[in-house]
């Protein structure tokens, strides 16, 4: 029941080389074990001890997603300001968010990227926002040479700051820290925004009670930004490995009755 | 009085007096056996005497506040020793002006089956080849299909034949024909959507109706509870319940020491015992202290909501006014709450 699996996940791609991070999923839950949340190989978190004999979370065996929070908090910082369009109580409570910079950046090449190569002078800044095609970054989003997200009606600096490729940007040119990609994201799907203020569209995890703390899960966390459909999926999520089916009751071998097609004669 | 008194009689019951003498006896016997078992600080028997005292409990609704402490500081006693590490019994009352409610995104849900082994984790169900006990079961529901080709004349009713949206022998759009034990290579699957199935804290609980010694009732928060010690293993309550959201221990569970979870209330995930009854309580050691079940912490994708039913501004408020939302078998008039939506 118990088995290794590796996951490859090609991480931040700078001119200098290619770099893959494989995962390696532990027998059992013990400190040092990584894990993932949301999306695999894009959310990890490493086991550790938050109290004694506990976990700050527990992770399945055999599919490496964390299935249980022993603090939820762990890792967070504040959400920082979110402009809302109604007053409402919900607003006014503590809410947090893990950052996703680290975990991006897991390589610490985004900085140097921006210093090394998108300094304006190695690589000039782009004097228009014009698709074009990439050399580079092919391995960062696949299928670059025809971005899926937006379907042709977007490029990469209608989101990503053509001067400070560290930061997002918003319809201003003003910088957004990749911890907030909600104001991103916001932009175009204000509806979903709306939505997941209200706590009703995405994640949220801690205390579920009027004022109470809440951990918030942001947009790219559950969603890849560059593909959010999934290919021809359509899906918004990128399939996972399932956990273990039930187990069968006493007496039957096998579960082949309800794979039974539906049909004639059925 | 002769001796066959003690005797059987001509219509083969035992007279009276025998009766009495022997029952006085025993009565005695049990009494100051329990009492001396109750009164022996020997730790050795410290579990055995817990056991005991469980015995002479009342119903928890029935039990004053200080029968409910003496009750719980047993459990804590017992289960302490018996896992080998601190473990808490919460008694925590339903919180006042709060009706919990759930709502699950059924777009969303991509059938990984975190989300049951989540509450494996927290709520401690038997687990192990011998007997595995899981909460929330997810059905594997195929898309539907329609097809021209397939307007027949094999339909119901006879002779009309074509059926748009399909007939009596081919099913067409979502039929609840699920499958519990589907193992894809990943999820979610192109021709299937997913259904997770948990106890739906009805208002109006067939389970409760049908307990013979009501040790199964819902409090005021909209949580159906079990007392497992007055739970006498019946069943009654998994044949009514239409959701199929009752589990039975069967045999001894199995429940591993370091995978105990030590944080528990009396009514929801203490360590359950052979031959009584269980079933999802909202988590009620985490709800009834502020905080969400485990289920909706694990989601991956934010599928499942719980909040507070009479705030107007909680979240599944806003998804009962905002989203397209149904409930299961609203036939029976259960008035579950629990609420499945789309987007």
């Amino acid at each position: 029941m118990f088995k290794n699996r590796i996951v490859g996940s090609t991480a931040a791609i700078c001119m200098l080389a290619v770099f893959s991070t494989p995962t390696v999923y532990g027998e059992a839950n013990q400190v040092g074990n990584e894990c993932f949340e949301s999306r695999d190989g894009k959310t990890q978190v490493t086991q550790k001890e938050v109290a004694p004999g506990t976990l700050n979370v527990r992770c399945s065996p055999t599919t490496g997603g964390v299935l249980w929070w022993g603090d939820p908090f762990d890792g967070t910082i504040p959400m920082g300001d979110m402009p809302a369009s109604v007053d409402a109580d919900y607003l006014h409570e503590e809410a947090v968010v893990k950052p996703r910079e680290p975990e991006i950046d897991r390589n610490k090449l985004l900085t140097v990227c921006t210093v090394a190569c998108h300094n304006g002078e190695y690589v000039p800044v782009p004097q228009s926002k014009e698709p074009r095609p990439l050399a580079m970054h092919q391995d960062i989003v696949p299928d670059s040479m025809k971005l899926a997200h937006g379907k042709g009606a977007i490029w990469c600096l209608d989101c990503h700051s053509k001067t400070n490729r560290t930061k997002l940007i918003d319809h201003f040119d003003n910088e957004i820290s990749f911890n907030q990609p909600q104001k991103l994201c916001g932009k175009c799907h204000g509806q979903v925004l709306r939505r997941w203020r209200e706590g009703i569209h995405g994640k949220r995890i801690g205390m579920w009670d009027k004022g109470g703390k809440k951990r918030w899960w942001v947009c790219t966390e559950c969603h890849n930004p560059h593909d959010v459909e999934q290919g021809n999926r359509q899906s918004g999520f990128a399939q996972l490995y399932p956990e273990p089916a039930p187990m069968l009751p006493k007496g039957m071998p096998n579960a082949d009755h309800e794979r039974v097609k539906h049909g004639p004669g059925h | 009085m002769s001796k066959d008194d003690s005797k059987i009689d001509e219509t083969g019951s035992v007279s009276r007096r025998d009766f009495l003498r022997k029952a006085g006896t025993y009565t005695a016997a049990s009494l100051s056996g329990a009492a001396m078992l109750l009164s022996d600080p020997k730790p050795a028997q410290a579990t055995q005497n817990v056991t005991w005292a469980e015995h002479f409990q009342k119903n928890y609704r029935l039990m004053t506040e200080e029968e409910k402490q003496e009750a719980i500081d047993r459990l804590e006693k017992r289960y302490s020793e018996e896992f080998g590490k601190t473990v808490t019994v919460d008694g925590s009352p339903a919180i006042d002006g709060v009706l919990f409610g759930y709502a699950l995104n059924i777009q969303k849900c991509i059938g990984c089956r975190r989300c049951a082994k989540a509450c494996v984790q927290e709520n401690n169900q038997s687990r192990g080849p011998e007997q595995e006990i899981e909460w929330i079961r997810v059905l594997r529901l195929e898309k539907g299909e329609f097809d021209v080709n397939d307007r027949d004349n094999a339909g119901y009713p006879e002779g009309f034949g074509v059926q748009v949206g399909g007939n009596a022998y081919k099913p067409a759009g979502v039929v609840l024909e699920g499958q519990h034990y589907y193992t894809p290579e990943q999820v979610p699957e192109k021709d299937a959507f997913y259904m997770p199935m948990q106890c739906m804290q009805c208002e109006k609980p067939p389970c409760v109706k049908v307990c013979p010694v009501r040790t199964t009732y819902r409090d005021p928060d909209g949580i159906v509870v079990i007392d497992y010690n007055w739970c006498i293993g019946c069943r009654m309550c998994i044949g009514a319940c239409p959701y199929w959201a009752r589990r039975f221990n069967w045999g001894e569970p199995n429940l591993p020491n370091e995978q105990m979870n030590p944080v528990t209330h009396y009514l929801g995930n203490r360590p359950r015992m052979k031959g009584v009854a269980e079933k999802c309580t909202f988590c009620i050691q985490r709800t009834r202290k502020g905080r969400w079940t485990a289920c909706v912490e694990v989601c991956p994708v934010g599928a499942r909501k719980l909040g507070n039913l009479l705030d107007p501004e909680s979240d599944i408020r806003k998804v009962l006014q905002t989203k397209k939302v149904f409930r299961l078998r609203t036939d029976l008039n259960t008035y579950p709450k629990f609420f499945y939506f789309m987007d």
